[in-house]
């Protein structure tokens, strides 16, 4: 039976589409507080305003993240929300979770929680949705200590590192996503956990250029494989395709009726930077202008395939659009090889990304994301910091700035100079 | 000369109880010692929080340290 009135939700559920409001009513009959979030929702819609109050001091012992405090403004209306705290968890790699593990999430969040999930939304994290200040102790116990499992990260805090499938079901992974992504895990534990930036920062690892977790677009420092040599290319699976014997793009669009494979209409002609041609029947591509788009081998993946001499590009600074719109990492390091030591650690990854960590912990303001930080003091400082010799790739456009910069290094003799001889020569 | 970590923590504390502001981010304690690399800083600061004397108060988005009992929470707001 409603507890409250929900006009404005009701529509929601209309039209073909899963709707939230329907699911919310469907667990408000396990758990009544979901009818408070259904009505707070409703005055939220109606007042044009939302009515959690801002963040809060919960946590669990030890942990200064994953855990976000929520509270209503209108606890008397909505008793059932007035504490509604979101619980963040770190997932496995590449999401890999058995359904068993699914449900010993579900049951514990049953048992402490609203039993609502976010499950691996626009934050990226499964966040387990709503409970109370009590209920955070023991509900952290058993998350650790049953169900193996740890917090994710939130506040100014290293966010959950997330990787694509990698290896692990994909053929084009360049590198082992799930072993980096696991490793730097349980290396940077302290700056999961607590508060350790400025603001927050986000780790995404792809395995190859298509970018399956969106990297580029949506984290601080993106780690996406790549080759430094040429694709390989299979001459005789080629005319396999130019003849229509495979499906192009695994025939992933193969519930409709395209017509006839046309390689020069849909792979060469949309090339980025026009480096493929066909010699006669023979696929040719000049790869020192390969952008490494990724298209040509989504589509013929039978014939084309990335290069052997793998690793990985370092990508700086993406982000959402909270200030100055969203923004797109930058390129930084081209290519470094993702290997382990004899340490079992990244030391190559991990060298670059404490570069970033110390300078921007330094130079970078309050609530500004590192990409925020390097657009202020310009790419070529950050470039500096981080020793790395520009390339023509990190040129987002030609100069328009007539004048010349030099450093002090760079001109013969430095700066410091006579002024008195100057002035005996120049004297008017 | 740098402070020791337990001069450190005092400045800290004494910056958190004693500043206009209730709540401060990480950066307005590295004043506390300037010599001090902003990692050692952080380190302090949230040792204190384990130590009970400070909290972490968060938006979700953003965190900050407040001396404790001086922290909006949902019973002083």
């Amino acid at each position: 039976m409603p507890k409250h009135d929900t006009p404005l939700l009701d529509e929601l559920e209309k039209g073909p589409w899963p709707s939230f409001v329907t699911d919310l009513k469907r667990q408000a009959e396990k758990k009544p507080e979901c009818w408070d979030i259904l009505g707070q929702l409703e005055l939220s819609f109606k007042d044009k305003i939302t009515h959690w109050k801002h963040g809060g001091i919960v946590g669990v012992f030890g942990y200064g993240g994953g855990i976000v405090g929520r509270y209503s403004d209108v606890p008397e209306r909505f008793p059932g929300v007035a504490h509604f705290h979101t619980v963040r968890l770190n997932q496995p790699s590449s999401k890999f979770y058995s359904s068993a593990k699914l449900r010993d999430i579900c049951d514990l969040w049953e048992k402490y929680g609203s039993g609502m999930t976010n499950m691996h939304g626009s934050t990226g994290d499964l966040v387990l949705l709503g409970t109370t200040t009590p209920n955070l102790e023991p509900l952290f116990y058993d998350l650790t200590h049953n169900l193996n499992q740890d917090l994710g990260g939130s506040g100014s805090n290293l966010r959950t590192p997330e990787c694509c499938l990698g290896r692990a079901r994909c053929e084009w992974g360049c590198y082992d996503t799930q072993d980096l992504c696991h490793t730097l895990t349980m290396h940077y534990q302290d700056e999961i956990h607590r508060p350790a930036f400025p603001y927050k920062f986000k780790f995404k690892f792809s395995g190859c250029p298509n970018d399956c977790v969106a990297a580029i677009a949506r984290s601080d420092f993106a780690v996406i494989g790549t080759w430094r040599d040429d694709i390989r290319i299979d001459q005789a699976a080629v005319k396999g395709y130019v003849k229509g014997e495979f499906a192009p793009n695994g025939g992933a669009h193969s519930g409709k009726d395209w017509g006839k494979f046309d390689i020069k209409k849909e792979v060469l002609d949309l090339c980025p930077t026009e480096c493929m041609w066909m010699e006669g029947d023979t696929l040719k591509i000049d790869n020192s202008e390969c952008t490494r788009c990724m298209h040509c081998i989504n589509v013929m993946p039978r014939a084309l395939r990335p290069g052997v001499k793998q690793g990985a590009t370092i990508c700086v600074g993406a982000k959402a659009p909270i200030l100055d719109g969203a923004q797109f990492a930058t390129m930084t390091i081209p290519f470094v090889e993702v290997k382990k030591n004899e340490d079992g650690e990244f030391a190559e990854v991990v060298e670059v990304i404490e570069k970033i960590w110390d300078w921007w912990m330094e130079v970078g303001k309050n609530r500004e994301r590192v990409g925020e930080t390097i657009m202020r003091v310009g790419l070529p400082t950050f470039l500096k910091v981080m020793e790395v010799t520009p390339v023509p790739q990190h040129v987002k456009e030609p100069r328009s700035n007539p004048y010349v910069f030099w450093q002090e290094d760079e001109v013969e003799g430095g700066f410091e100079r006579d002024v008195k001889e100057f002035r005996k020569r120049n004297a008017q | 000369m740098a402070l020791s970590r337990d001069e450190l923590k005092a400045a800290i504390l004494e910056k958190a109880t004693n500043a206009p502001k209730p709540q401060l981010y990480v950066k307005d304690f590295y004043a506390c010692d300037p010599e001090a690399k902003p990692r050692e800083v952080k380190n302090a600061a949230n040792d204190l929080v384990k130590e009970g004397k400070m909290t972490f108060w968060s938006s979700g988005s953003t965190t900050m340290y407040a001396a404790k009992g001086r922290a909006k929470d949902e019973e002083n707001r």
